[in-house]
């Protein structure tokens, strides 16, 4: 019945809103009452702290009355059988065999994308003026931990990327790479053992330039060598351990790539690949000189100034 | 808080009779400075700050440490620190006397339920008695002997008589005395204490004295009385949720008053050895004395780096109050001093 309803609504809604009192506000102490509740009553931990407690065997409405969770007769209600057991015939497992085996070599990287990276800068967390290293992100909690062989750096939301940055890390993707350029910063990637990850995050090591990672510009003379080595002993005195640089091929390789931006790319000759073991096609002393002596070939490859014939 | 409070309309304050049960009039006579801006001074000192490259908030400066030179810029300040501004009052006419100032890291953390809850619990394991005692089956007085045969008698098998089965046997695995004390990280346990602080801060409900919180000249034949009366003036006592004193040490007639008859009804008084992180979120408020705040600001740092703690930042804070105090013409002379102090 509308009318009725409407009434009804009308008359409800009177009653609840709340009637403003032209009183001073110095006067409310005397009418209204309240109590003072502490948060003491509020508290509670997280979700996941609280775990479902289970007594079997206390009746049906919990679940786990009567058989509690064992089903109906059998060794498993009685006593235990061994995990995988097939009771006697050949278990599964040997006769197709398990999948795989454990990779020990495997590298183990934190990824780690650029939206990110740029979230923590725009939250003033990440210092884009500085290098940022596997230290700035893992001390700033970019990354939760540095995985054992250092951060791989990743290009999902490359278009938010926009501000500068100069990032050395143990990999990089190639998209990763080509964003970060766009944006106007660098890319650098070096070799990270376990050892150098915990050393740097400790603060005992440099997280940056290790021996073969300098471009060491000093006079041709044996001053300037001095000079040089005078300033690498300097520089030894600053950390307790020594940034390691790689020794296996597979490492060297990949550091030595420009492509990867390589932080030892400036040791490979131009026009060169990085391999140590291909030489690179078209590079090589034989190449377009098909008509020529092959005895002169083998010598004259070597050094051509001084030639003795 | 005091000062967002007294923008609010006069019919806001009747509807939020659950959230802020104490009218804007009470808040402003008490928190007065609490939250409210400094006077014209910190205006020139926010100037002098971003004159020197600082940011308006005091940021704690980089430890020294032998870094290799490619890092001998200076680490970029936390943007996240800033002050707590704190006015001390005296005692008992709890007239606002002078203002202090904590780290965010003390007197602004956000709230965090579960760690209060955490720190609550692990002080009531701690508290727990643990004395309850009964007697199994094996410790009863009576003899071993079976009671009746096994097979013959109509009724059930029975063996001795101290059985949980029967009356006057023993308890099916009662309660036996434990200790029922759990372990909590030093960390969360330090988190927790500041924490509860920052809530009770954040809510008007600090309050600091500048001096001890002490009835002097007060006979103690009539301190009861006198405090009960001086409780309700200040709209300290029990009709407005109690007060918790907390002082740095036994302070001889507030705590002998407090221990009269009926006096838990209106205040509790506390050394800080004696005080918990649940005395301080269970009555409506918590007088400290600033001595004792500091004495538990800094039992509870732990968590905290070395720079960041309350001494370190004090003395931070000293400098550059001296270098600002000290220069009055060039400001680049303050930027110098303030970077060789900083260095």
């Amino acid at each position: 019945m509308p009318p009725r309803l409407q009434l009804l609504s009308r008359a409800s809604a009177a009653v609840t809103t709340h009637s403003h009192q032209t009183l001073a506000p110095f006067l409310y102490p005397c009418l209204q009452q309240h109590r003072n509740a502490s948060i003491l009553s509020e508290l509670s931990d997280n979700k996941g702290a609280y775990n479902k407690r289970i007594r079997v065997g206390r009746g049906p409405s919990s679940g786990y009355g009567k058989t509690s969770g064992r089903g109906h007769k059998g060794q498993k209600q009685h006593g235990k059988v061994p995990a995988g057991f097939n009771g006697g015939q050949t278990p599964d497992w040997i006769v197709n065999g398990v999948r795989g085996e454990k990779q020990h070599f495997t590298t183990e990287m934190s990824p780690i994308n650029l939206n990110k990276i740029q979230y923590w800068i725009n939250a003033g967390r990440l210092d884009p003026t500085q290098p940022i290293t596997l230290k700035e992100l893992a001390s700033s909690r970019c990354i939760h931990g540095v995985a054992r062989d250092g951060v791989k750096l990743l290009s999902r939301g490359s278009e938010e990327l926009t501000t500068p940055i100069n990032i050395i890390v143990s990999r990089a993707s190639a998209s990763a790479i080509a964003a970060v350029e766009k944006a106007g910063g660098t890319v650098t990637t070096r070799y990270y053992t376990d050892f150098a990850v915990k050393k740097i995050r400790a603060g005992q090591m440099d997280p940056i330039h290790s021996l073969q990672s300098r471009i060491i510009m000093a006079e041709d003379s044996v001053e300037g060598a001095e000079i040089a080595a005078d300033a690498l002993v300097e520089e030894r005195k600053r950390f307790r351990f020594r940034l390691p640089d790689p020794t296996s091929r597979k490492d060297l390789e990949y550091y030595r790539d420009e492509g990867h931006r390589g932080y030892l790319s400036h040791l490979v000759r131009e026009g060169h690949g990085p391999s140590l073991f291909f030489r690179t096609p078209g590079t090589g002393s034989r190449s377009g000189k098909k008509g020529a002596s092959r005895g002169g070939a083998k010598k004259g490859g070597a050094a051509e100034s001084n030639r003795l014939w | 808080m005091a000062s967002k409070r007294a923008q609010l309309p006069a019919n806001q304050l009747c509807n939020a009779f659950l959230s802020t049960p104490q009218p804007a009039q009470r808040r402003l006579i008490r928190g007065m400075a609490t939250e409210a801006p400094l006077p014209n001074a910190n205006a020139t000192l926010a100037q002098a700050y971003a004159d020197a490259h600082l940011t308006s908030t005091l940021a704690i400066p980089p430890v020294a440490t032998p870094s290799s030179t490619a890092h001998t810029t200076p680490r970029a300040q936390n943007p996240f620190l800033s002050t707590a501004s704190c006015t001390t009052h005296t005692f008992p006419t709890l007239e606002p006397a002078t203002f202090v100032h904590y780290p965010s890291t003390h007197l602004l953390l956000p709230l965090r339920k579960d760690l209060l809850h955490r720190a609550v619990i692990y002080e009531g394991d701690a508290t727990r008695q643990g004395t309850a005692s009964t007697k199994w089956r094996s410790e009863v007085h009576g003899s071993n002997r079976k009671i009746r045969p096994q097979k013959g008698t109509g009724s059930a098998r029975l063996g001795d008589k101290k059985s949980p089965m029967l009356k006057g046997g023993g308890v099916a695995f009662g309660p036996k005395p434990r200790d029922f004390s759990t372990k909590l990280p030093k960390k969360i346990y330090d988190l927790a204490w500041r924490t509860a602080l920052s809530y009770r801060y954040k809510k008007g409900e600090l309050i600091l004295l500048d001096t001890e919180a002490e009835l002097l000249g007060v006979h103690p034949h009539s301190a009861q009385r006198y405090l009960k009366d001086l409780l309700r003036q200040n709209r300290m006592g029990h009709a407005d949720g109690r007060t918790l004193f907390v002082t740095l040490e036994r302070r001889e007639g507030l705590f002998s008053a407090l221990e009269g008859e009926g006096m838990g009804r209106d205040a509790r008084a506390l050394d800080v050895l004696d005080v918990d992180v649940k005395d301080l979120l269970e009555l409506g408020r918590v007088v400290v004395e600033k001595s004792a705040l500091d004495f538990l600001l800094e039992e509870h740092e732990d968590d905290l780096g070395p720079q960041q703690r309350l001494g370190p930042w004090e003395r931070v804070m000293e400098a550059q109050q001296g270098v600002f105090s000290s220069s009055s013409s060039s400001s680049s002379a303050g930027q110098e001093a303030a970077a060789a102090m900083l260095a």
